[in-house]
């Protein structure tokens, strides 16, 4: 077989009259590891983040963003004590600050899944640089997302009997006929299967760890989490069948997600909200809020942690490209809202959108547009994708405007009901703004102590793309 | 009392793994295995390791999932407890989509990582391999060949001189403490 | 028979593909023309079918070639040629778009200006909606098309002869701009040309279900194009199983999305239940129509995801090529689903339909093979090429 790859290599230098290439093939695919790292090397990388001693800086962040978290959770212990009346919801607004902040924390999630399901079925090998940090964000985003529903249901502690279906002295059955509920089995599944792709993923390092962890706390616990992985190569076998089964089923489950969180909006009969573009705008807008989010952290993670070997500037670009074609699709459905507005003839419809526009929360809708459509076309440059500052300014100011959208969506369609005398503002209150303020504590938090306990970098996975690690005879 | 786990023996090269691996088979042996850090692509071909059977546990679990779900919604919604809701059917295939779907892929799920632990037998937290130092190596820079003393085939002597011959380095034979 | 060089990739012999396709586009079209005069009404619906069902094919080749350089893709450089040479029949697609400008009557409720007159939305819509503006942006929407054809095929094929890189770049580049250009356009036209034959009814994702639908059915027909080349031994070694495999995973994906976007445009507008959207369903669902709406369920989507799902099918031929000429027939099915029930109640195929369907594809297919025959079989100076031969599943 390499004799004839060879044989049409040598022909496509040196067609006839065309003389030799400018370059090398390979130089339009930039090497995704800089220099030329060993095996050895990447889980001395990996290794020395997890073994050494935490430092100041560190100490002063978590301190600080788990403070933020702790007021957050005083604040959700205040609206659980009190009621949430004290919240800014009214009628007609009964939807707003806190479904505002589920879709947005729903929606960072994508990206982690996008990253080490879609990618992996598309064998995008520069996914292995960055899966694991991803999957991690997806994780600490669903438990920040979930936080919402469950505090507005007012109740917590009962709320188990209205979301699931048990048994109950009442004998009634949850709604299963609801988008709500449909939610419940999405958000809770996501969670679940990401958590166990997550987890599948870390075995191989766990054992890594184990075998060269010097604590005996860590030797313990990494121990215990390998569930004694041996590296086994009729382990692989399955554990790599394992895998493509769980990226082949996360594909189809991260799309329905945002789609059933769309549903929850579009099978009403609401301006603005009942529109069948609905479920794929929502999914293009899920990834492109989560890889804004992926590159806030990835950025500042590959400089504190030492990463720039393998996270490199190539990947970042790659992920600006992605963030620049989902911004994309997301104003092609603004664009498309906004025509079939117009088109359908339905004064109601029409109302709502110049209304988003050109009325009292057009503020908020222009920060939507612009931080979603036209910021990011910045990155039609390839100097502005190759610099990592102002990409992570890009990326920051995407992440307002994902929130934005999703307060734009809930807020604008509800203040202006059908009937004039039940028109009404939404203002938040300090309560609502330090939950929110508290789960983004939350997610720094926790997303901080796994980049400082849990490898970063999914090591055996980086190992196996290394320039010569795999065999270059027989089947690849 | 101390009892052999077999021999063990390390390779650098992904090429001579491949190389090693298909000789060893060809040899007859029936319990060997390669440690390695990643899975080397090509590899379970020349060990012959047949395809697994996971798949079939995967598809075993989505099918209980869609079935409970659909199951699950038209007897709660349209036999034990009919309520109109929002006018809406008792039971419709429209609105039971979304839970059927999230619950065939949550016990697709399950049962695959469930399958995979379960059919490489683990967890388990004792290797008979777990005192050779190249046990620990194979899951850092080095490709472990192993055979098993219960190998029918295993002969301390032709099995280490099988190894060596191979390319196969600092070949050894591996104890281990049996409780 | 045709035949190829097997080291410069130029055909020695261009076979009778095209003659055969050119006699079938001239004999086909002339009989449809002949039903013209025997039930315009009815020409005018099937034309609208074919064409429609025609143009997206078309568009979607036009798509992959620009997604297959915006994402630098590897393992599909073989198969690029042909899809610009299928890209590249669009001017024949502008030449039978020509006809639908005189059955505006017989096509569009809101050509009608008395109609128009006694109805407050259609006359809300009128300045979108008028048979003037209507054409202006059916030219435009081929202006743009036929301009990105081109260019993608000519930048391709001076690569050939210059095997300047620069081109792989400028491709790059000019398809990143052009997708965006793409998107809205052949939004806008399925709003025109299926959309508005229901004037009352709209939806936002229209546009995106007709795209799905013609890149599906244009991997379907690359597919069956490069197995009957490969029967005829040609591009033997280079377009292999491997790709068969990979076209096969397009066919599942694009089938699953396809049904996703259909499913969840019914599921909304199921749920919510407001008469003036549900009207559009109930006319794919009463009068006979429930049977071919059933078919869409079940060939255009549960047959293909069912079989495609399993490895080995994705790599035999045989079955790849029935489900690939599933899919084609299928789309064809959508195409008269998303018509013909505008044109009132019951589901009427006419002998139109067929020969309308083989007249315009004759047509596209003798300008495909003239095309893609005129130059090298695939792009032989692309720097990926060799690594897209050498491409393993």
């Amino acid at each position: 077989m390499r004799t004839v790859t060879d044989k049409h290599r040598q022909d496509s230098w040196n067609i006839e009259g065309g003389g030799a290439l400018a370059v090398d093939p390979h130089d339009l695919r930039e090497p995704l590891v800089e220099g030329t790292p060993k095996p050895a090397d990447v889980t001395e990388t990996v290794s020395r983040v997890v073994e050494s001693k935490p430092t100041r800086l560190w100490y002063a962040t978590v301190t600080v963003t788990g403070a933020l978290a702790g007021w957050g959770i005083l604040t959700i212990l205040y609206t659980v004590f009190t009621g949430i009346g004290v919240w800014g919801n009214n009628q007609p607004v009964g939807w707003a600050w806190d479904i505002t902040n589920f879709v947005f924390w729903i929606g960072i999630g994508h990206a982690g899944t996008l990253i080490s399901a879609i990618l992996f079925l598309f064998r995008q090998k520069w996914r292995t640089a960055i899966n694991r940090a991803a999957e991690a964000m997806t994780i600490f985003a669903v438990i920040c997302a979930l936080i919402f529903p469950i505090i507005h249901t007012g109740r917590p502690w009962v709320a188990v009997y209205w979301l699931l279906p048990l048994p109950n002295q009442m004998e009634m059955w949850v709604n299963f006929r609801s988008p709500l509920l449909w939610d419940v089995f999405a958000v809770s599944t996501y969670f679940a299967v990401s958590a166990m792709f997550w987890f599948v993923g870390l075995v191989p390092d766990f054992a890594t760890l184990r075998n060269r962890a010097k604590n005996k706390i860590a030797r313990i616990a990494f121990t215990f989490f390998s569930m004694g992985w041996t590296g086994a190569n009729r382990h692989w076998h399955r554990y790599e069948k394992a895998y493509l089964i769980l990226a082949g089923i996360s594909t189809p489950l991260v799309l329905s997600v945002h789609t059933i969180v769309s549903f929850d909006f579009a099978v009403s009969v609401i301006p603005g909200w009942h529109t069948t573009i609905f479920p794929p705008y929502f999914v293009a807008g899920a990834i492109f809020s989560g890889f804004g989010m992926v590159l806030t952290l990835m950025i500042l993670a590959r400089k504190l942690l030492n990463l720039e070997q393998f996270i490199t500037v190539k990947h970042i670009e790659n992920m600006s490209k992605v963030l620049m074609a989902t911004g994309l699709m997301v104003g092609y459905a603004y664009g498309i809202e906004f025509f079939i507005a117009w088109y359908s003839g339905n004064p109601y419809e029409r109302f709502v959108f110049i209304n988003r526009a050109f009325g009292p929360y057009s503020w908020a809708y222009w920060t939507m547009v612009s931080c979603n459509v036209f910021i990011p076309q910045l990155f039609w440059f390839r100097g502005i994708r190759r610099n990592l500052l102002i990409t992570w300014i890009i990326s920051i100011f995407v992440n307002i405007g994902m929130w934005f959208e999703r307060f734009v969506i809930i807020v604008t369609s509800l203040h202006r009901d059908f009937l004039p005398s039940s028109w009404g503002m939404f203002t938040p209150t300090w309560v609502d703004v330090s939950i929110f303020a508290g789960t983004v504590g939350l997610f720094l938090t926790l997303f901080l102590v796994f980049a400082k306990y849990l490898p970063v970098l999914a090591i055996s996975e980086v190992k196996g793309i290394l320039p010569g690690a795999q065999p270059k005879h027989g089947h690849h | 009392m101390k009892k052999t786990a077999g021999i063990s023996g390390i390779f650098q090269d992904p090429d001579r793994v491949l190389a090693a691996a298909a000789e060893i088979r060809r040899a007859g042996y029936q319990r060997f295995d390669f440690h390695t850090p990643y899975p080397l692509h090509g590899l379970d071909q020349a060990m012959g390791i047949k395809r697994t059977v996971l798949p079939w546990i995967s598809l075993a679990g989505g099918i209980v999932g869609g079935a409970v779900a659909l199951h699950l919604q038209w007897w709660t919604g349209a036999v034990d407890y009919p309520l109109v809701i929002g006018g809406k059917p008792f039971f419709a295939f429209e609105p039971s989509i979304p839970i059927t779907f999230e619950l065939t892929v949550l016990l697709t799920a399950i049962a695959t990582v469930v399958g995979m632990f379960a059919l490489n037998g683990l967890p388990k937290w004792f290797s008979k391999w777990q005192n050779d130092p190249h046990f620990r190596r194979s899951m850092d820079d080095a490709f472990v060949v192993t055979v098993d003393a219960e190998d029918p085939l295993y002969h301390a002597e032709k099995t280490r001189s099988l190894l060596e011959s191979l390319g196969a380095e600092q070949v050894r034979t591996v104890d281990y403490d049996e409780e | 028979m045709a035949a190829l060089d097997s080291q410069t990739y130029t055909f020695t012999d261009k076979g009778r593909f095209g003659v055969i396709a050119l006699g079938t586009g001239i004999v086909f079209t002339a009989l449809t023309v002949v039903g013209a005069f025997t039930d315009s009404h009815m020409f005018f619906a099937s034309w609208l079918t074919s064409f429609a069902f025609w143009t997206t094919i078309v568009l979607g080749a036009l798509f992959f070639v620009m997604l297959q350089h915006v994402t630098a893709a590897v393992w599909s450089v073989v198969t690029r040629r042909a899809a610009e040479a299928l890209a590249l029949a669009l001017p024949v697609l502008l030449l039978c778009f020509i006809p639908l400008t005189f059955g505006m009557h017989d096509l569009f409720h809101w050509s009608h200006a008395e109609e128009v007159a006694a109805d407050h939305v259609l006359a809300w819509k009128a300045p979108y909606l008028n048979t003037t503006f209507f054409i202006v942006r059916g030219l435009v929407f081929f202006a743009v098309w036929i301009a990105l054809a081109f260019v993608l095929h000519r930048r391709s094929v001076a690569q050939d002869t210059d095997g300047d890189v620069a081109h792989t770049y400028a491709l790059r580049k000019i398809s990143a701009g052009g997708i965006f250009a793409f998107a809205f356009t052949v939004t806008f036209a399925a709003f025109d040309w299926l959309m508005s034959l229901n004037p009352h009814w709209y939806s936002t994702i229209f546009g995106v279900y007709v795209f799905v639908g013609g890149f599906l059915t244009c991997m379907a027909v690359l597919l069956l194009i490069f197995q009957m080349l490969r029967r005829q031994g040609m591009l033997e070694g280079v377009v292999t199983i491997e790709h068969f495999h990979d076209f096969g995973r397009l066919l599942f994906a694009f089938t699953v999305f396809w049904a996703y976007i259909g499913g969840s445009q019914y599921y909304l507008i199921w749920y919510a239940n407001v008469p003036e959207e549900t009207v559009w369903f109930l006319a794919r669902w009463d009068n006979g129509w429930k049977a071919v709406s059933m078919a869409l369920i079940f060939l255009h989507f549960l047959v293909p995801f069912l079989t495609l799902l399993f490895y080995r099918v994705k790599r035999n031929t045989v079955l790849l090529r029935t489900i690939a000429s599933l899919l084609v027939v299928m789309h064809f099915v959508d195409m008269f689903w998303l018509v013909m029930p505008t044109f009132g109640p019951g589901v009427h195929f006419s002998w139109m339909h067929l020969t309308s369907a083989l007249g315009i594809g004759g047509l596209v297919m003798w300008m495909f093979w003239t095309r893609y025959t005129a130059h090298r079989a695939v792009p032989a100076s692309d720097p990926k090429l060799a690594d897209s031969i050498a491409h393993r599943v």
